[in-house]
């Protein structure tokens, strides 16, 4: 039985047209009129441009500002905005990275190393009109060795501060409870001191009240959107000279994809990619008509950490590491079944370069090669023969088992948000698998937690290197061991030697910059020895930009380097704007006739289904009467 | 007990099913439900349905804050990042967001303050979490309202249609085209229209934004226009995915209506076949439909976290993903909270206002 | 509900009630076989139950490797890999054959799970009325205005990344539904006088619930299972697609996240992200096709057409 209306026969001709035409035109409600909508989208956004004079670039970023509060900013998005809105004490140079003037002109400091003298220049004005001085500074700096909830994001900068005060106009005096190397690298942005003075609580100002926001960098903040986009406009007073861009924006995609397909079509002038672009997204835009693909040596290594037994600094061994790593031989037999050609070519395709030494070849002063005889290379059959050695042989079902007879099996911390480590993950199972090691992927939304426990076997680890590598040979120090057990602390993976803590304290008191690379190039032979830290790769940055938006823009360093995160504002600052052409942000803005045609198919598709309805109803009202 | 088996169709129908068999609300026929007729028995109803929601209310703000204190993770590390921070620092920070205290004094204080509104501080954006909800709210509201208004059109009316013709070409075709769509995941069409339309492929050229709301820029009308250029792939996209449920309620519904006794009798009275629709069939077979279109409101807006997410929507979807992956906790509480309350919120207004609705009850 | 499987009548001999069983069954797959779109769904689903149980016959173990991955990265389709090949070189066809056993799996589990805990709490609920059923039902309730996908997303996170997460949390988060149809048919059953009749012979509730309710309720746990199979592959492929499956096992809704990791959304590699989305709506389709018509065949007022 279907229904007791054998509707059929009550169908008046004509009927079954109308439904089909509906059906139709419900089908083409869905495709939205995007047919009709199409077409006049076709003039190319430079065109769109032209008419509004002014030249924008809009860059697509993948993180959404976390504060645009310089002391409360951790993300690289805000801090690369804040690079552009203050002034630092000093910058880097594009070409080499060595420290250069920014607000301070030059500094001295006194022969115990424990005063520093900067002097400031006097042609930096804030955007209202007040002259930036030494007070600004010594402000900014008091303000975060004071209050707790301005030191969120800057804080260990001031943590060895004794005394900071401005003894004129243009000199600020540092005093230091000890040496500190990082004295010409301060990257602290310096606010003015009366517009952040009226601020009540540092912890949660976020500094997007009021705009244009106060500044003196090369750029001047004018709007933020949250999660859509910030604004900045040229700083025509800017003291190294005005930016060639008049308009600034950074636009928010949460989907690379979505950024990318953005720059194909001009919306974006430029993609940072996060933290870099896909190989098949470098591959298909190096293709595309005016798209350069920037693909330069990275500041990032990307190594196999293994845990060496978590323990505080007292000794207090705790965490679930596994014993066998534990073993030199196991750590080094793991990384000679790492065939690290297959990482670059398969999973990086290219865009990466092969693991030596800690530090990247981009920091070339520092770089480090193992020896010949020193280097671990990939040879499957010796790290077979050295397992066989350390006691772990294969049993008869191609497992290996330990003394104790229980079988190998490792697990290695993942980010989820890392395609590099999921992929290389199942690489390192299969070769692992072939050498009769069993491997668990754990991915992670959050590693920190399980790390910082010391709750895993391996874990794919990687830092930025920054042009001094103080912080990044920090992390594997002793002092950087938690106090207490499984307490968040500086430690990366809470290697504790004792030869290397012996070269961290020789670099850390050597200022000649010669001897100190040496004495950090044994650290890294030192760190490599051990096998706790082996580097797979450096990701290089690959980023893209459409060249008939931008016609030049500085790299850092200039010489193959990379344009988004840099130590400088120098990208965003040394920007040429292509002929007649300037980024999309406007251009889909602009409202062409195109958008006009398309709402109005909108309306009236919705216009005609509310009609059909009232009249329905109508007549139903009035069927009633 | 046809009406029980047709919300068991789609998942999201599920609210239905629980407004309609939940109370004295009427299901089926009209005369099922005479408390309704008086006042004070409808007052009475409505303020038990009120009391209920709020019950409901609390135990989600009890999930809310019990639940995802079962993410593995510290809070203040989490915030911390990489960075080196002195013991003090830790401690204020448990100091200021209130982590130092037990958990049942952190609860309370939880509840009470979320009774004036205040959800806490967001851990990653230093705001109050009240301040990103409503700054993003009106985005998913609009993208949602959007979508949510179109659908409904396009589901009701063809749904009408499709069970006045049942079994014909027509019917066939429109059950046969929603169900497709429905079983497609949203997420996956949103980024084959992106790459069709958005991103252009073969003679086709990019018509539509990317992502996002609005390119920034422009006022008045250019600002509307540009915003409504943005949201034309998301709502197609929800339209699509979502229109299927109100069609097929509807047609279900409205089959149901056609099996009466009424009917019958308004057709022997010799009344043409397109009045007795109008008249009599349609209207009766509106109201479970309404019903689902508040549950089918409350409902979107959760299920716009994947639109949100693909077309880079500045909603609350989007914000939900970015919370739980910090884990930001007091978002992530506060944003489920808001995502159960739609949902909480529609189905009691719509057991509040269907016997008022129903034309067969006190009119 | 007017359902086609008779109830046993009378405790009579246990032959006999199978025997109307099978005829019960029977019956119904005359009236199911009368549905065009529930026989292609079920014709698709036999063919999708094929492929994944023949897996390693079609495509072979070692399809799965990525060292041993025979083709370049994100290959465009060829004579040799009909559907390309994803970033590490790999048949993108074998992947979405081996898919098929990850995502109808975990559907079927998913749904298991699902429909069993809202049976066993419809059943008891509609069975002890007084106070437990209140509080269950209560529950139910609460649990069903939770919103699904939310709820889903919390529990995948909080939990483990997993196969048996990603069950768990489709399982415990559609339950609602089935336990509200359940305990209503239960209801309607316990209503009919022959269970009157088997508690004054002394049937106790184990009994009533396992032999008399449970097989009467089992055609709605049926149709209800095939519509919530539909709904957890789907959520599946939603959470694999949030990243928060278990990314070294491949199913589809991790090949679509896999493909737009890899950048085949702006690239153009549509042949990467087509096939797992249409393999995925194909097989929600066909549960769903199977489900209504199992739910028309059982209640012929809905009049799916034919």
């Amino acid at each position: 039985m279907v229904t007791r209306f054998p509707s059929r026969s009550f169908r008046p001709p004509g009927r079954r047209l109308r439904i089909l035409l509906a059906s139709g035109a419900a089908a083409l409600a869905l495709a939205a009129g995007s047919v009709v909508l199409g077409s006049p989208f076709g003039p190319s956004p430079q065109e769109a441009q032209a008419a509004d004079g002014k030249s924008t670039l809009t860059v697509a970023v993948a993180q959404s500002v976390d504060s645009l509060s310089p002391f409360l900013a951790q993300r690289l998005v805000s801090t690369s905005i804040h690079r552009l809105m203050y002034d630092y004490l000093t910058n880097y140079d594009a070409k080499d990275s060595r420290t250069i003037p920014g607000l301070a002109t030059e500094w001295e400091t006194s022969a115990d190393k424990l005063t520093w003298t900067y002097t400031i220049r006097s042609d930096s004005k804030w955007s209202d009109g007040e002259k930036a001085t030494a007070e600004d500074a010594a402000w900014t700096f008091n303000k975060m060795m004071t209050d707790e909830g301005a030191a969120t994001s800057n804080g260990s900068f001031v943590g060895n501060f004794k005394k900071v005060t401005a003894t004129g106009p243009d000199k600020l005096v540092i005093e230091l409870k000890q040496p500190q190397a990082t004295m010409t690298a301060l990257d602290v942005p310096i606010v003015p001191r009366h517009v952040w003075e009226k601020v009540g609580d540092f912890s949660k100002f976020n500094n997007d009240t009021k705009f244009p926001v106060v500044g003196n960098g090369p750029f001047i903040l004018t709007d933020y959107k949250v999660d859509s986009y910030v604004k900045l406009k040229a700083n025509k007073d800017f003291w190294r000279g005005a930016p060639k861009f008049d308009e600034l924006v950074f636009r928010y995609y949460k989907d690379q994809d979505a950024a990318v397909a953005a720059l194909r079509k001009g919306e974006v002038s430029f993609v940072a990619g996060s933290p870099s672009l896909t190989p098949a997204q470098a591959e298909s835009l190096k293709t595309t008509d005016n798209i350069k693909v920037n693909d330069a040596p990275g500041r990032r290594f990307y190594a196999l950490a293994t845990n060496p037994g978590a323990r505080t600094k007292d000794g207090q061994k705790f965490g679930d590491g596994h014993p066998a790593l534990l073993d030199q031989k196991v750590r080094r037999a793991l990384f000679m079944a790492v065939d690290r050609t297959a990482i670059i070519d398969k999973v990086f395709q290219g865009y990466a370069m092969e693991g030596e030494g800690y530090i990247p070849p981009r920091y070339g002063s520092y770089f480090w090669k193992p020896t010949a005889g020193q280097k671990l290379a990939y040879d499957p059959a010796k790290a077979a023969a050295l397992l066989d050695e350390a006691g772990y042989r294969k049993n008869s079902a191609g497992k290996r088992t330990g003394k104790d007879g229980k079988a190998l099996d490792f697990r290695i911390l993942c980010h989820a948000t890392d395609p590099n480590d999921k992929a290389i993950g199942k690489y390192l199972q299969e070769w692992w698998g072939d050498l009769g090691i069993g491997l668990k992927v754990d991915c992670l939304d959050n590693v920190s937690d399980p790390w910082y426990a010391g709750e895993y076997d391996l874990a794919f680890d990687g830092w930025s290197v920054n042009p001094d590598p103080d912080f990044v040979m920090s992390i594997h120090t002793c002092a950087a061991l938690p106090a207490k057990a499984k307490e968040s602390a500086a430690t990366d993976n809470f290697i504790c030697d004792k030869q290397y803590d012996e070269l961290y304290a020789k670099q850390l008191a050597e200022y000649d910059p010669a001897k100190r690379a040496d004495l950090v190039k044994q650290m890294e032979s030192r760190l490599y020895d051990t096998g706790y830290m082996n580097v797979m790769a450096y990701p290089n940055a690959v980023e893209a930009y459409r060249t008939d938006q931008i016609e030049s823009i500085t790299t850092m360093p200039s010489d193959a380097g990379n344009i988004y995160g840099q130590d400088g504002y120098w990208s965003w600052w040394s920007a040429v704007p292509a002929d007649g052409a300037s980024g999309g942000s406007s251009g889909d803005g602009g409202s062409s006739t195109g958008v006009l045609i398309g709402v109005g198919v909108a309306v009236a598709v919705l216009a005609g289904g509310g009609l059909l309805f009232a009249m329905r109803r109508r007549s139903t009202a009035e069927d009633r009467e | 007990m046809s009406t029980e088996s047709t919300p068991a169709l789609l998942k999201g129908v599920a609210g239905v099913d629980a407004v309609r068999t939940g109370g004295p609300a009427p299901a089926g026929p009209p005369a099922r439900s005479p408390r309704a007729r008086s006042t004070t028995a409808y007052l009475r109803y409505a303020a038990g349905k009120l009391a209920g929601a709020a019950v409901s209310l609390f135990a989600v703000l009890v999930t809310s804050f019990f639940l995802f204190r079962l993410i593995p993770g510290d809070p203040v590390k989490q915030m911390t990042g990489g960075r080196q921070v002195s013991t003090e620092q830790i401690a204020a920070m448990r100091r200021e967001f209130g982590l130092d205290l037990p958990l049942w004094q952190q609860f309370t204080e939880y509840c009470g303050k979320a009774l004036t509104g205040d959800f806490g501080t967001s851990y990653q954006f230093r705001a109050p979490v009240m301040d990103k909800i409503t700054e993003a709210l009106p985005a998913t509201l609009l993208l949602t309202g959007t979508a949510f208004v179109i659908y409904t059109a396009i589901g009701i009316w063809l749904g009408a249609r499709s069970a006045w013709r049942n079994g014909s070409a027509g019917d066939r075709f429109h059950t046969a085209f929603a169900l497709t769509l429905y079983s497609v995941p949203s997420f996956w069409l949103g980024l084959l229209l992106i790459v069709t339309l958005s991103v252009g492929i073969g003679p086709v050229p990019g018509m539509f934004p990317t992502g996002g709301m609005e390119s920034g820029g422009g006022s008045g009308l250019a600002h509307v226009l540009d915003v409504a250029h943005h949201m034309v792939l998301p709502v197609v996209t929800l339209v699509a995915v979502e229109y299927a449920r109100t069609l097929l309620v509807m047609r279900s519904s409205l089959l149901d209506e056609m099996g009466s006794d009424y009917l019958t009798t308004a057709r022997a009275k010799g009344l043409r076949d397109d009045l007795v629709r109008r008249r009599h069939a349609v209207p009766n077979a509106m109201l479970p439909t309404v019903t689902l279109l508040f549950v089918n409101l409350g409902n979107t807006v959760a299920g716009a976290i994947l639109v949100e997410t693909v077309f880079s929507w500045p909603g609350l979807g989007g914000l939900f993903y970015q919370a739980l992956s910090v884990p930001d906790l007091p978002l992530v509480q506060a944003l489920f909270f808001v995502f159960a309350a739609a949902v909480i919120l529609m189905n009691t207004l719509a057991d509040v206002i269907y016997p008022l609705l129903d034309p067969r009850v006190g009119r | 509900m007017t359902t086609t499987t008779d109830a046993a009548p009378a405790p009579g001999p246990r032959a006999l009630t199978w025997a109307r069983r099978r005829q019960a069954a029977g019956r119904f797959w005359q009236q199911y076989r009368g549905h065009r779109a529930g026989l292609v769904g079920l014709a698709v689903l036999a063919v999708i139950a094929l492929t994944a149980l023949a897996a390693p016959l079609l495509v072979g173990e070692g399809s799965r490797s990525v060292t041993a991955a025979p083709g370049g990265p994100l290959e465009s389709p060829s004579a040799g890999f009909p559907l390309g090949t994803d970033q590490f070189g790999r048949s993108l066809l074998a992947l979405l054959v081996w898919g098929t056993r990850v995502s109808l799996t975990v559907g079927l589990l998913a749904a298991f799970l699902s429909v069993a805990i809202g049976t066993l709490v419809g059943i008891t609920a509609g069975h002890f009325k007084g106070w437990y059923g209140n509080i269950v039902m209560r529950i139910t309730d609460w649990f069903l205005v939770m919103p699904t996908l939310v709820l889903a997303i919390a529990l995948a996170t909080v939990l483990s990344r997993s196969v048996w997460t990603t069950i768990l949390a489709i399982g415990v988060t559609t339950w609602p539904t089935t336990a509200r149809l359940v305990r209503a048919q239960t209801l309607s059953v316990e209503s009919r006088p022959y269970i009157e009749r088997s508690k004054a012979l002394g049937g106790g509730h184990g009994h009533i619930m396992s032999r008399h309710v449970l097989p009467n309720v089992m055609p709605l746990v049926l149709a209800q299972t095939t519509l919530v199979i539909s709904t957890a592959i789907l959520t599946e492929a939603t959470l694999a697609f949030l990243g928060l499956g278990d990314p070294t096992i491949v199913s589809w809704g991790g090949l679509l996240q896999d493909a737009r990791e890899a950048g085949a959304v702006s690239s153009g590699n549509w042949w990467y992200l087509a096939p797992p989305g249409l393999a995925i709506a194909v097989v929600a389709l066909a549960f769903t096709l199977c489900g209504r018509t199992v739910e028309s065949v059982l209640n012929p007022k809905l009049g799916v057409s034919r």
